[in-house]
């Protein structure tokens, strides 16, 4: 690891902890620094200060770290198997896909009748990731052989487009599923950090950890990607069998994402982005903690905005994460020279 | 030591055999230009050559190894390819595009030690694209370009190096830096140097050893002198308005006149 990359992941961890901790301290109740730091390391701190650091803030603040980490390094493994600048899990359709995944699923059982609904409720960590699995594998199958059709911009415009089809399409499964007695996953289809669960920690950073050490292993292999299939296979690649371990680790990735904070959009398209300017390269294997680290950052400070002190709960994560985001994706389209190329 | 044992290249859909039963060898340190019109099979041969198509029949052997048969690692360690194709990079800076030449010879992650920066320094230095190292592959012109494949090929060390109709970007000045600069790497490294050109004037100055294909499958293998002698040239590239005059040893137009006529 060359020395700009590894003072930039330490940059970026220091940057990580400290708006980690800066949001545990604020909310409905504002908590002093000291009260916050005794809550976590469990020396002196009121009960209260536990509660609500602990049990509230903490896992909403780890999902927001682990998830926007998964998608910064999904969009990595994506541009780079797309050679595409503007690919992304959200950008593509595949949390859309994830979400109507989970969708069907649930409709299904409130259709087959109460005792499937609560054998989905029991095992709901499990049933509803490897259901927005399915969802994000399908969709990613699908953009990986359009995208050898179509251009850069074109699969760009298919991805969001049957992102919102997918996205309508859940809308209304749910609606029926509520009405034939599948009342569950209710306000998902926003993306929030909110709803996690203490619980469901492990269950989201598991299938993560696992895609990221899949991720780091193809990574080698998917920098030469970069030159095309035809230079990838003269350097020694097995292409297909890279893009179905490339595709493994993104789905790996993406999915528990999908199943506990929804869509969450732009963080995986802005994040490689970002990490390509702090390494000054391409290599996949420098761009992996970079870009993980940026998506965590980004998804903290969306975070860190909808939940300080308002007078009233009223922002949404997404309309945070697209005003920061969209006129990054504007920028990009204008000026990168490898969109130019393709206009 | 490139052997190529009754080679049959081609297609398994309709098109068929492109060529077939191509009984050659060439030697470390040969470089070899492939003539012919679009068309003539000249990339069927050598993307077989260099491994990335199955051949219809025969093999081709590198060093005595079956070149279809190694192990990807082993065959990208020994075959560097330099293309037309163009390809969209996100991202990547040439001095990324080089090093990515060392990933047969590095451990998982990619690093690079010793020989390997030591090799790129020499295919930067040969090539001269020291300039560009820090700029985006995608900004550089077309010539540029396919210097910096050149020098990433150059990288890779290889045993042959196999190059296709890289210089049709060139202007006439670079076209022959380059061509003289392939040629003089096969000679000090012990290479061999298998290159597709139009550049037939060029290729005729240069190649010790050209492989000649016409359009109906027909393929004629010799020093230039000898080719142009037996009047191979001229079957494979004649036309109306061109013909190869083995006096001068180049092409020359036919017609009188600027305006080539067509003859009906």
């Amino acid at each position: 690891m060359s020395a700009r990359v590894s003072t930039s992941v330490a940059v970026l961890i220091a940057a990580v902890a400290a708006l980690a901790l800066l949001t545990l301290t604020y909310g409905q109740i504002a908590l002093p620094l000291a009260d916050t730091l005794g809550a976590l390391t469990g020396t002196q701190s009121t009960d209260l200060a536990r509660q609500i650091v602990l049990d509230i803030r903490l896992p909403r603040v780890a999902a927001a770290i682990i998830a926007g980490g998964a998608l910064g390094m999904a969009g990595v493994l994506m541009q780079a198997l797309f050679r595409n600048p503007v690919a992304d899990a959200w950008s593509l359709g595949l949390l859309a896909g994830g979400q109507l995944g989970v969708a069907l699923t649930v409709t299904a059982a409130a259709f087959a009748g109460p005792a499937a609904v609560s054998f989905l409720t029991l095992f709901e960590g499990p049933s509803i990731t490897l259901a927005a699995a399915a969802g994000v594998a399908v969709a990613a199958l699908a953009m990986l052989a359009l995208g050898r059709r179509v251009g850069a911009i074109t699969l760009l415009v298919i991805g969001l487009m049957l992102g919102f089809t997918s996205q309508g399409l859940t809308s209304v499964l749910l609606h029926f599923a509520a009405r034939a007695g599948g009342r569950i996953y209710g306000g998902w289809q926003d993306a929030s950090f909110a709803g996690v669960a203490p619980e469901a920690l492990p269950w989201l950073s598991l299938p993560i950890l696992l895609g990221a050490c899949a991720a780091v292993a193809t990574a080698k292999s998917l920098s030469s990607l970069l030159l095309g299939e035809t230079y990838a296979r003269s350097l020694g690649v097995k292409v297909t069998a890279l893009r179905h371990a490339v595709l493994a680790a993104t789905v790996l990735l993406v999915a528990p994402v999908v199943a506990f904070c929804g869509p969450v959009s732009f963080v995986g398209l802005i994040a490689p982005h970002f990490a390509r300017a702090l390494a000054g390269t391409a290599r996949i294997l420098a761009l992996l903690p970079l870009a993980a680290l940026g998506g965590a950052l980004l998804a903290l400070t969306g975070d860190a905005i909808i939940h300080a002190p308002w007078e009233q709960h009223f922002l949404h994560l997404n309309a945070i994460l697209a005003i920061v985001g969209a006129p990054v994706v504007i920028l990009i389209l204008i000026f990168s020279p490898a969109v130019r190329q393709w206009r | 030591m490139l052997n190529l044992q009754s080679l049959t290249v081609g297609y398994r859909n309709t098109r068929g055999a492109v060529l077939s039963g191509i009984d050659l060898s060439a030697v470390p340190g040969d470089f070899i230009c492939i003539l012919g019109r679009n068309g003539s099979g000249k990339s069927t041969l050598m993307r077989t050559i260099a491994g990335l198509q199955a051949a219809l029949g025969g093999m081709a052997l590198l060093d005595g190894e079956d070149i279809a048969s190694m192990r990807p690692a082993t065959r990208a360690r020994r075959i560097a390819v330099v293309l037309t194709e163009r390809q969209f990079n996100p991202g990547l800076r040439v001095d990324d595009v080089i090093a990515l030449a060392r990933q047969p010879f590095t451990g998982w992650q990619g690093g690079l030690a010793d020989d390997d920066r030591a090799a790129i320094a020499d295919a930067v230095e040969v090539t001269g694209v020291e300039p560009f190292l820090r700029r985006f592959f995608s900004d550089l012109s077309d010539g540029e370009r396919q210097r910096v494949m050149i020098a990433r090929a150059l990288a890779q060390t290889p045993h042959l190096m196999i190059l296709d109709e890289i210089t049709a970007f060139l202007d006439l000045p670079s076209r022959v830096e380059i061509m003289a600069l392939l040629r003089d790497q096969a000679r000090q490294e012990e290479q061999i140097v298998l290159l597709s050109s139009h550049d037939l004037d060029l290729s005729l100055q240069l190649a010790d050893s050209v492989w000649l294909l016409d359009d109906a499958g027909g393929f004629s293998v010799g020093t230039p002198d000898q080719l142009s002698h037996s009047g191979a040239l001229g079957g494979a590239f004649d036309s109306g308005a061109i013909r190869f005059s083995p006096e001068r040893g180049r092409f020359e137009i036919a017609a009188s006149g600027v305006g080539c006529r067509r003859e009906a």
